[in-house]
């Protein structure tokens, strides 16, 4: 029998759930294809297919959809709507399967189970049972890959965001493991964090290479993925009230905890229209007032891929952090 | 303690009966005008939606008039709305005001804050008087929103154009006076009589339009340039489908299960085959109430969205394929701070040419 092909997008929540779904359909028997990173076709063909006012994140979801409709016989878009206590996905992601079902209108069939923790037929369990129903009639087989791709998803989940093999673009892996890190990290006398999604991040092509360049100006980048979960989970607990979106939590943690932790300077990564990102952004924003130390600034990416500016704006910045070491070291008395 | 309260359409009407009957120092809030939108732009983060911004220029006119308490609603997402006193709040306090912010809301957990802000409000009065004082401001709020939706019968059909605003205003004058229900009854019956008075009952079988969409761009006339009374002008029957007893009416009413809600259900259940989960705010309701203002024979739906704002982008992208499904005419109206009001009248009367010539008979494809 042939074999089935279920294709995942390589966009928005699958930075994060790629690992699981991976491994629990390649245990069925399925085929996964995961699309292809972000390029010009895949962003073009996303912004056509969607309504402009929608948030860039989701166009280049659209556009990576696309480019699976014709390659596998069903899509996998899960309907994320609440993974833990008190947090929820953004309204876009839990509109997302009737979002694409209804703007595109030719399409293969979509899975889409729904991930609520709150209710018994949404936990993780009972959500990739339902996925697995659609593919196998064998429930046992089922319940094993469940379990399994499970335990080895809770168990690298650490990992994972630490050295991030599976999904990472190879420059930010090899920054991470290089074998003399010691050494680079006394080269680079400038440590900087990127806070933000995953999927800005560690899509090069929409934040235009932002990682490797900064590399190249000898900075050592560091990511809220580098930030230990427990960490996160302790910064939170500083703000006034607890942030109820559980992708932007990663994200505002990671930034609390580098605020105080010895970088030089913070880049919040923010999309075009992203509703998460302009509320937490002036949260983070309200923290770095408190510590005039750290320098820090926003970037803001949209459709248009013109890199002159965000050089420019890389380049500022740096220097105003260099500047200010120098005079700082100027002032040091020098008996 | 000096309190102000944001503006949000005639929602005024039960300041007094909750704050200054209770001791407090009512600061009256000037009404939202450009200079608001000046100030909230000037300050909030850039893509936030249009509504926090305005909030935030009422609480930012309110600040300088004295105001030292704060009163604002929250909530637990997914919709941004429940993270606005928090943003508020941070804005204001680096901007270097004192005041303190007083957020009702079902508590999570912190039971505590609740207490506190509710001992705040009730300022050493009896609970029985406080929760009277609360029933009564609620009975105020649901008398001006019967009295809003008739309005919005009565004003395609007024003999003088401009009168039926003109009753409805004095009677939010009165209602705002009004210390007791039976004096509210008396208002309603006033009202209804002159309402009665001014209108042209031979017009017949108008065309009608539901708005929908989010509820404080559809329920604040500043925020969506007097779209309601546009319409009216126009020959045009309103439907409201966003009512404030349908927001806070299942916790006045200890309903707080929303569940339990019959017309909530009757919504979400027309919105299954599009949406078929919840996205916060209004998002599943607007496909909803799109659904069933098709079934009930409207002429069309205009949906009203703050700029950025992320249910009802969610809903915008749905209602395209709803509309092209039932054959159901929608036009999606999104505000943001721009003020220019013609590109908005050339829209609006666009569509309602729209919906003449289809109730002519001429099929136009949109």
């Amino acid at each position: 029998m042939k074999k089935k092909k279920v294709g995942i997008p390589y966009a928005l929540y699958f930075y994060e759930y790629y690992p699981l779904w991976k491994e629990f359909l390649t245990r069925l028997g399925v085929e996964v294809v995961l699309s292809r990173p972000t390029n010009k076709s895949i962003l073009d063909s996303g912004i056509r297919s969607s309504l402009s006012e929608i948030c860039l994140p989701v166009k280049v979801f659209y556009g990576h959809v696309l480019s699976l409709v014709d390659q596998v016989d069903y899509i996998l878009i899960p309907r994320m709507v609440c993974i833990e206590k008190g947090a929820f996905f953004c309204p876009k992601i839990i509109g997302l399967p009737d979002m694409v079902k209804s703007s595109l209108s030719s399409i293969c069939p979509i899975i889409s189970p729904v991930v609520d923790v709150r209710k018994s037929y949404g936990t993780w369990k009972n959500s990739l049972f339902q996925v697995g129903q659609l593919l196998t009639e064998n429930t046992l087989a089922i319940s094993r890959a469940i379990s399994l791709s499970w335990e080895n998803f809770q168990k690298n989940y650490v990992a994972h965001l630490l050295d991030p093999k599976v999904l990472r673009p190879a420059s930010l892996i090899e920054g991470q493991d290089s074998i003399n890190s010691k050494r680079q990290w006394e080269e680079k006398p400038i440590n900087i964090a990127v806070v933000g999604h995953d999927y800005l991040i560690d899509d090069s092509y929409i934040n235009l290479n932002l990682i490797e360049k900064l590399k190249r100006m000898k900075v050592n980048v560091l990511t809220p993925g580098m930030v230990h979960p427990a960490m996160v989970k302790k910064q939170l607990k500083k703000l006034y009230k607890p942030i109820f979106w559980s992708l932007s939590r990663k994200a505002v943690g990671a930034a609390l905890y580098y605020f105080e932790n010895g970088v030089e300077g913070i880049i919040h990564l923010t999309s075009f229209e992203c509703g998460e990102d302009s509320m937490v952004g002036e949260s983070i924003h309200h923290q770095s007032q408190k510590c005039p130390e750290v320098s820090y600034t926003e970037f803001v990416f949209d459709e248009h891929t013109g890199e002159a500016g965000i050089n420019t704006r890389i380049e500022a910045f740096l220097d105003m952090i260099r500047r200010k070491k120098r005079i700082e070291n100027s002032l040091a008395p020098s008996w | 303690m000096k309190i102000a309260l944001p503006r949000l359409g005639n929602i005024e009407v039960m300041n007094e009966t909750i704050i200054t009957d209770m001791g407090h120092e009512l600061i009256e809030i000037p009404p939202n005008t450009k200079r608001t939108l000046d100030l909230g732009v000037r300050y909030a983060p850039e893509y936030c939606c249009l509504p926090l911004k305005i909030v935030l220029g009422n609480f930012l006119e309110a600040l300088e008039l004295g105001a030292e308490g704060l009163i604002m609603a929250g909530g637990w997402g997914p919709c941004r709305f429940g993270y606005y006193a928090q943003v508020q709040r941070d804005i204001l306090l680096d901007l270097g005001y004192d005041f303190k912010m007083i957020i009702i809301e079902i508590p999570r957990g912190n039971w505590n804050m609740l207490w506190e802000n509710l001992n705040i409000l009730r300022n050493g009065r009896s609970w029985s008087y406080f929760i009277n004082q609360f029933r009564l401001g609620w009975q105020k709020i649901l008398l001006m929103e019967k009295l809003e939706n008739m309005v919005l019968s009565v004003r395609p059909r007024e003999k003088v154009r401009g009168v039926s605003s003109r009753i409805l205003k004095e009677s939010m004058l009165k209602i705002k006076k009004a210390k007791n229900r039976e004096m509210l009854k008396q208002i309603e019956t006033e009202t209804i009589h002159k309402f009665d008075e001014n209108t042209d009952f031979q017009k017949q079988n108008l065309i009608r339009i539901a708005l929908v969409g989010e509820f404080y761009v559809s329920l604040e006339p500043f925020t969506n340039h007097h779209l309601e009374e546009k319409l009216g002008y126009m020959g045009i029957e309103v439907v409201r489908k966003n009512t404030i007893e349908a927001w806070i009416g299942p916790i006045m009413r200890l309903k707080i299960f929303k569940d339990s809600f019959k017309e909530e259900q009757e919504i979400e259940e027309a919105a299954y085959p599009y949406l078929a989960h919840s996205v916060g705010g209004e998002g599943q309701t607007t496909v909803g109430n799109v659904v069933l203002a098709h079934k009930e024979g409207l002429d069309g739906a205009i949906q009203v969205i703050p700029f950025t704002c992320m249910p009802e982008i969610v809903a915008e992208t749905i209602l395209k394929k709803v509309s092209e499904d039932l054959d159901f005419p929608t036009l999606t109206l999104i505000y943001d701070e721009q003020t220019g009001e013609e590109g908005l009248n050339t829209r609006v009367e666009a569509f309602v040419d729209l919906l003449k010539k289809r109730r002519k008979g001429v099929r136009m494809s949109v």
